[in-house]
Parts: structure tokens; C-alpha cells; sequence
């Protein structure tokens, strides 16, 4: 059976879009609630930050623009200038340490040795730990009195005397920098490992054909295999660590006397001060030193791809 | 058959895909927007400030919703930690999210009612008063906004301050039996008792709100942060020398503990608690902890004033509110509200779960601080006899963000971990407080 339809009763065809038009409409509303989604939840308070930054609000206030007076206020904090050279040294020791020690473990663990699956797994169980427990532990193994590590070193006769780890400026940087290499290495072995497995057997086979030897193979196939990788993790490693705020502040609270003073820590005393201005400032001042690190990075990949 | 398929059964278009997503939008927008007032019953939201007792907390949460019950209002009480008022207050009044009432300490009822987040309450501060033998003279000055804010915002409900928790147990068999009158003495008896695994003084030296007792010390030796007019910053002083001396001469004899100038809030708490510090300066939470969780510790242990230097005793009270936001809709019932948790009863049994001492004189006659308990009954006195906060100094917006800032604690610091000399530490206080000051 089939429908009889009346001309007359038939709706007057409108007069439709190009189909190149109508696809690029519908590709649009496709991805408008994603973008979106980005303006409410980054643009905007990322830039809202910045504006925040040359404002004096402080909490219950909007705030009237200043200008650069946060910024200026802060240059002449003594705190504020440790904490820009803090956050320098942690990012670049930490990093390399962890680049360091992630490769050196996951060149090991790329070996046919028995028991690597579990060893892998093994590796991965500080990252795996919540943050807040990992440093947590560790403040309690750096304690001057019950402490692991003193216990340790007193017990062995390796060194007699208890040492307050965190409490004198000549150990607190260094055993922040340890706790954070622990708790962050593992991000670095398992994207080495990654790329390391990326890397076609063909090539080794290739150079030890032609004579190279081990560290010959690892400077010219593996170190050029896992370049764009180590890139990348080292981009992002550098942004979580200088923006690591739990490691610091569970550990010394940016003591002592600002030894281990960062600037995430110290945008949280500048909210404590409810002077929000102040504090984005503070977040804000922190992005140069991010933003060479990400043009630096970026640079580097893109001279691979040409 | 040449049927059309139902809707029903038609697979999904693009249009339908957009036409559904857009309703969808549409729907949730809709219930954003709030019902008509008429569907509505009257509610009434309370931030209560969280503190370590659960009782207390409890106490709190139940009698406001009693009360809420018994006087047709529906109320919700959220206990917020105190810790992360003024993150949660500073998210709240930028989208407009205020409770109706809230407790909150008095920097932020200072700088909440100079922003007239607030609506005054002089009424109904004087009706309490009155009622109740009048407020006490310490927290009716520390109070009193009404320079900020036109009227009094804020209605006490507490105080607490820093008392000396001693170990009485390791302290008389080395022949001390009273608390130490001064600061001196008080290095003297924690020397006596200076044995590891104990370490006589237990005060934080880190960048946390406790190492402020510092400035309690500074000035008890005539120090002061700045001049009468609140301006001009004055830490380099031959006083502040002589209260570094102190500082010095009790770091170089050992005794206090290892890592207190990195220690958290709770560091000084967990010194005491673990048998490792002889004496500390705390709030009273200390002794409430010992005393549920370690009584042999809370029998040894006894409660005193914070010790005297050569100008006097400084012993600054912390008052505790509560207000009421401007916005509110239910500004009466609030207010009700507030005179209901003013009354005796139930002050009386907040106070023995809580650490708060008496804001009203006739308070002082509830069972609570009838001397059973030592840590009540120095809070009593706290209460009587406390300094005014930043006495002798002005209470302003300078001196809250300089102590924010640890000024004092680093240059504690610089003399103790660094190995600066008193000038060089005084002089970057100096500039670091000024610079802070001359924003204001």
C-alpha cells in the first residue's frame, strides 16, 4: 500500500544551506560544547587569574586595579626571591635525578631478566601512593627522633649523631628533593620504558653489525629513539613539580628560615593573608619561568620533526 | 508497504541529536533557577566551625536543628573545618553563596565586616550583655567593630589563647613545683628536665600560627612590631635585642626539639602527646587529647599562664563569633538563632566539650569552670585577664597580614638556623614588616 500525498498539502520547501556549509555547521555544534567547556573551565580562570593579580582583592571584595603594585610588593620580598630560586632547583635537580634514575631502571628492566613483570609493578607503587601519604611517611622517616633514617644511620655506627633533616637549611632542600624524586621517578621509567620498547630491534641489530659497541648503540639508537619522549615527560614533569605544592608543604612548610620555599607554597600563605591579589600574583609571577620551560620543550620537538 | 518508519523507531539524526542536547541544556538551565518562594519553606544555613571535638561538634549540629524544629525553620548546618574558612568564605562571597549565620575567628570578621558582608547586631549584643552580667572586658574591646563597620558584627561565643602545658610529672622531682613566673625561669626548668628522648621547650619556631607566640615573648621583653599609629614598624629595637638574647642563650642550651622550626600546626601537639616535650604553649586541645587518649600523661601534666618577661605578661585572647551575612533571607531567625546558642544551658555543656573559655561574666559561675577541670579553669582566667589581640601593639589589618606572614618566627630563623646576627635578622624584619605595613 502507498500513501497518496496532495501537492497542495506538501510544505513549501525552504531554501536549504550548501551542503559544504551545512557540514561545517554541524562540525561546529559538534564542537562547541568542548570549547565551551575549555573558556569556562581554563580560559576563563586562567585569565581571571592574571586580571585577579593586578587587583588588591582581598577576600569579600572585587578589588580595584593596581597595576603592577602586587608585583612590585613582591620583588621586594625577601621570600619571594628565595622562593623563585627554589622552585628553579627543585624543578632542574629533581628532574634530572628522576631522568637519571627512571632511565637507568628502565634500561634495566627492558633486559629479559627473571621476574621483570614484578619488578615493573614494583617500580610503580610510589606513584601509585596518594601524595599526601607518601610524604606523609617520609616526614616521619626524616624525624630527628624515631625517625627511619636516623635510626638507621645511628644503628649501623654509620653516622653517631641524629641529624634534623628537614630542621637546618644545609639537609631540608635536599631531603625535599629526595622524597619528591622517590614519589615522581616512576612517571619517568614507565615512559622511557614505553618508548624504549618503540625502538625497532633492527637498528641494534644493525649497529652491532657494524661494530658498535653498547654505549655506542645507546648514544646513536636509543638515546635518538626515546628523544621525543624524554621531551614530553620532561615538559610535564617540570610543570607538576614546579607546581607540586603537598611534597613541600607537608615536608617543611617552605622552612626553614625559606630554605625550601616555593612559590605554590607561598601563594598558599598569600591566601592565608586573604590578600587574593596578592596571591595570583604569585601564581602568575611563576608562569614565565613555565613558559620558557614549554617554548624550550616545544622547540626542541618541532627541530625533530623538521 | 510503502509505510513511513514511526519516530519511535527512526534511528538518530543530526537534528535530532542537536534537538536533543539543546532540550537537555534547556531543562538543566531550568532547574538552576530557584523555585517560586511560595513552594519554599523558610531555611536557615549555619557554617559552624569544625574543631577537634566531636562532641562539641555534634552538640553544635544538634542543637541548631532542635532548634530549627521547634521554631518551624528548616535548617542546614555545615561544620566547616577552621582551617579552610577563609578559602571556603572567599569562594562563597564570590558567587554570592553566603550562609545566613557562621562562626568565624576575628580576623575575618574584621576584614568581612570592612568588606559590609554583615549586618550589625548592637541589639542584640547588648540584649545577651545585659542578661548575663555583661561581656568581659577583653573580648568586648577586641569585638567591638564598630569603627569598621558601624556596629558590632560579631557576637562571641568564645575565647581561647595559649596556655603553658607542663609536665608536672618530670618537673617536681627535679625540684619545681610552681609554674615559671617568667620566661627565665621558665628556660631554667626546661634545662632541669632537658633529657633525651624529652626536650624542655616545646614551642614552634617554624612558619605556622603557633611560632607567633614568639611575638607574645617579643613583647613581654618591650619589643613591639610597630608604633602607636599602627604605621611605622619598629621590630629593630634594643628590646627586640634583648628578647633574641633570650631566644639565643635557649637554642644554644639544647633544649628545644629537633625540627621545630619545620613543624606543622599539629608539631607541637604531637611533641607534647609523645612524651618528647616538656613544656609547650597551646591552645588547651593538647591537654583534651591527653586526656582521652593518654590519661597517665593528663595526671602529670599541669596548666598555667604563658610566663612574664620584664614588661609583663602578654597573653593575647582569640575571640570566636558568629554573624550574620547581609544577604541572608532569614536575617530574624538567625538572629533568634544566635540569642538561642547564647543561653546558658547550652553554653555550659559546650564548654566541657569544647576549648573555649567564657565571654560573659555570669558564665563564670557554670559547672563548666567550677576548677574540676584545669584546662577550662585557665581558660577562665585567659578570659579575665588576657591582653587584647596585638596588645601592646594595634590590631589592624598590617598586623594580621605581618603575622600571616611569620615575620617574627623568620627572623627567629635567621638567628637560630642561619646563624645570623641580631642585627642582620632584626634589620630584614624590619624591612619585610614595613614593606607589609606600607600597604595599608
Amino acid at each position: 500500500m502507498s500513501l497518496a500525498v496532495d501537492p497542495s498539502t506538501r510544505p513549501s520547501r525552504r531554501r536549504r544551506l550548501p551542503t559544504g556549509v551545512r557540514a561545517k555547521l554541524f562540525a561546529y555544534a559538534l564542537v562547541a560544547p568542548v570549547v565551551l567547556l575549555i573558556i569556562g573551565l581554563v580560559a576563563y580562570p586562567f585569565f581571571f587569574a592574571i586580571y585577579v593579580s593586578f587587583t588588591d582583592q582581598v577576600v569579600g571584595s572585587v578589588g580595584k586595579f593596581i597595576g603592577f603594585a602586587n608585583f612590585v610588593y613582591l620583588s621586594k620580598s625577601a621570600t619571594f626571591t628565595a622562593a623563585i630560586w627554589n622552585t628553579v632547583i627543585i624543578v632542574l635537580v629533581s628532574d634530572g635525578l628522576k631522568l637519571l634514575i627512571g632511565l637507568g631502571l628502565a634500561l634495566l628492566v627492558h633486559q629479559a631478566i627473571p621476574g621483570r613483570g614484578i619488578f615493573r609493578s614494583f617500580l610503580m607503587l610510589p606513584w601509585a601512593m596518594p601524595a599526601f601519604v607518601a610524604f606523609l611517611t617520609w616526614r616521619v622517616l626524616y624525624q630527628p627522633i624515631g625517625g627511619g633514617i636516623n635510626l638507621v644511620l645511628t644503628g649501623t655506627g654509620i653516622y653517631p649523631h641524629v641529624v634534623d633533616w628537614l630542621g637546618q637549611r644545609q639537609t631540608a632542600m635536599g631531603s625535599v628533593i629526595a622524597a619528591s624524586v622517590w614519589r615522581g621517578f616512576p612517571f619517568w621509567f614507565i615512559s622511557i620504558l614505553a618508548a624504549l620498547q618503540s625502538v625497532p630491534k633492527d637498528l641494534y641489530e644493525a649497529a652491532h653489525i657494524d661494530g658498535a659497541n653498547a654505549w655506542r648503540r645507546f648514544w646513536v639508537v636509543t638515546v635518538p629513539g626515546i628523544r621525543q619522549v624524554v621531551i614530553v615527560t620532561t615538559l610535564l614533569s617540570s610543570i607538576w613539580t614546579a607546581n607540586g605544592f603537598e611534597h613541600v608543604w607537608l615536608l617543611t612548610a617552605g622552612g626553614p628560615s625559606d630554605a625550601t620555599m616555593v612559590f605554590p607554597v607561598l601563594a598558599y600563605f598569600g591566601m592565608q593573608t586573604q590578600r587574593v591579589g596578592e596571591a595570583a600574583a604569585v601564581s602568575v609571577a611563576m608562569l614565565p619561568i613555565l613558559a620558557i620551560l614549554v617554548i624550550f620543550a616545544t622547540s626542541l620537538m618541532m627541530r625533530d620533526e623538521d | 508497504m510503502d509505510d513511513k518508519p514511526n519516530s519511535a523507531a527512526r534511528g538518530w539524526t543530526r537534528r535530532r541529536v542537536l534537538g536533543t542536547a539543546a532540550s537537555s541544556l534547556a531543562i538543566a538551565a531550568a532547574g538552576s533557577f530557584p523555585m517560586p518562594a511560595i513552594a519554599q519553606s523558610k531555611k536557615l544555613t549555619y557554617w559552624g566551625g569544625l574543631i577537634f571535638s566531636d562532641e562539641a561538634n555534634k552538640l553544635l549540629t544538634d542543637t541548631i536543628n532542635a532548634w530549627g524544629a521547634a521554631n518551624g525553620v528548616a535548617t542546614e548546618v555545615v561544620m566547616i573545618n577552621q582551617n579552610e574558612t577563609v578559602q571556603k568564605v572567599s569562594a562563597a562571597v564570590s558567587s554570592n553563596t553566603m550562609p545566613d549565620a557562621l562562626d568565624l575567628g576575628l580576623d575575618l570578621l574584621l576584614l568581612l565586616s570592612r568588606q559590609d558582608q554583615f549586618i550589625t547586631l548592637d541589639d542584640l549584643y547588648k540584649k545577651i550583655g545585659d542578661a548575663q552580667g555583661g561581656w568581659f572586658e577583653g573580648t568586648d574591646k577586641a569585638t567591638d567593630t564598630t569603627k569598621d563597620a558601624g556596629g558590632r558584627t560579631g557576637i562571641p561565643f568564645g575565647v581561647n589563647g595559649n596556655l603553658l602545658l607542663r609536665r608536672k610529672d618530670l618537673l617536681e622531682p627535679a625540684g619545681f613545683t610552681e609554674a615559671p613566673k617568667t620566661w627565665d625561669e621558665l628556660v631554667a626548668q626546661a634545662v632541669a628536665v632537658n633529657k633525651s628522648p624529652v626536650s624542655g621547650l616545646g614551642l614552634a619556631l617554624s612558619n605556622v600560627g603557633d611560632a607567633n607566640v614568639q611575638v607574645n615573648v617579643l613583647q613581654s621583653y618591650g619589643g613591639r612590631i610597630a608604633d602607636d599609629a599602627g604605621k611605622k614598624v619598629t621590630i629593630k629595637s634594643a628590646e627586640t635585642r634583648t628578647y633574641l638574647t633570650w631566644l639565643k642563650d635557649a637554642w644554644d642550651k639544647g633544649i628545644f626539639p629537633p625540627g621545630n622550626t619545620t613543624w606543622d600546626g599539629a608539631g607541637d601537639n604531637q611533641a607534647y602527646l609523645s612524651g618528647q616535650a616538656a613544656f609547650i604553649a597551646n591552645t588547651g586541645s593538647v591537654g583534651i587529647a591527653a586526656k582521652n587518649d593518654d590519661p597517665e600523661l593528663y595526671d602529670g601534666s599541669a596548666f598555667s599562664p604563658l610566663p612574664a618577661g620584664p614588661k609583663g605578661t602578654i597573653s593575647p585572647i582569640t575571640p570566636q563569633t558568629r554573624a550574620i551575612t547581609k544577604n541572608s533571607g532569614a536575617q530574624d531567625e538567625a538572629k533568634a538563632l544566635l540569642e538561642h546558642l547564647a543561653q546558658p544551658e547550652f553554653m555550659n555543656a559546650y564548654f566541657n566539650v569544647a576549648i573555649y573559655g567564657p565571654v560573659l561574666k555570669s558564665q563564670e559561675k557554670l559547672s563548666a569552670f567550677d576548677g574540676t577541670n584545669p584546662i577550662l579553669a585557665g581558660l577562665l582566667n585567659l578570659a579575665k585577664a588576657g591582653t587584647a589581640p596585638a596588645y601592646p601593639d594595634v590590631y589592624n589589618a598590617a598586623w594580621a597580614d605581618l603575622s600571616s606572614n611569620f615575620i617574627i618566627p623568620k627572623m627567629c630563623q635567621r638567628v637560630v638556623v642561619d646563624g645570623w646576627d641580631f642585627d642582620k635578622a632584626m634589620d630584614e624584619a624590619q624591612t619585610q614588616g614595613q614593606i607589609i605595613y606600607d600597604k595599608y
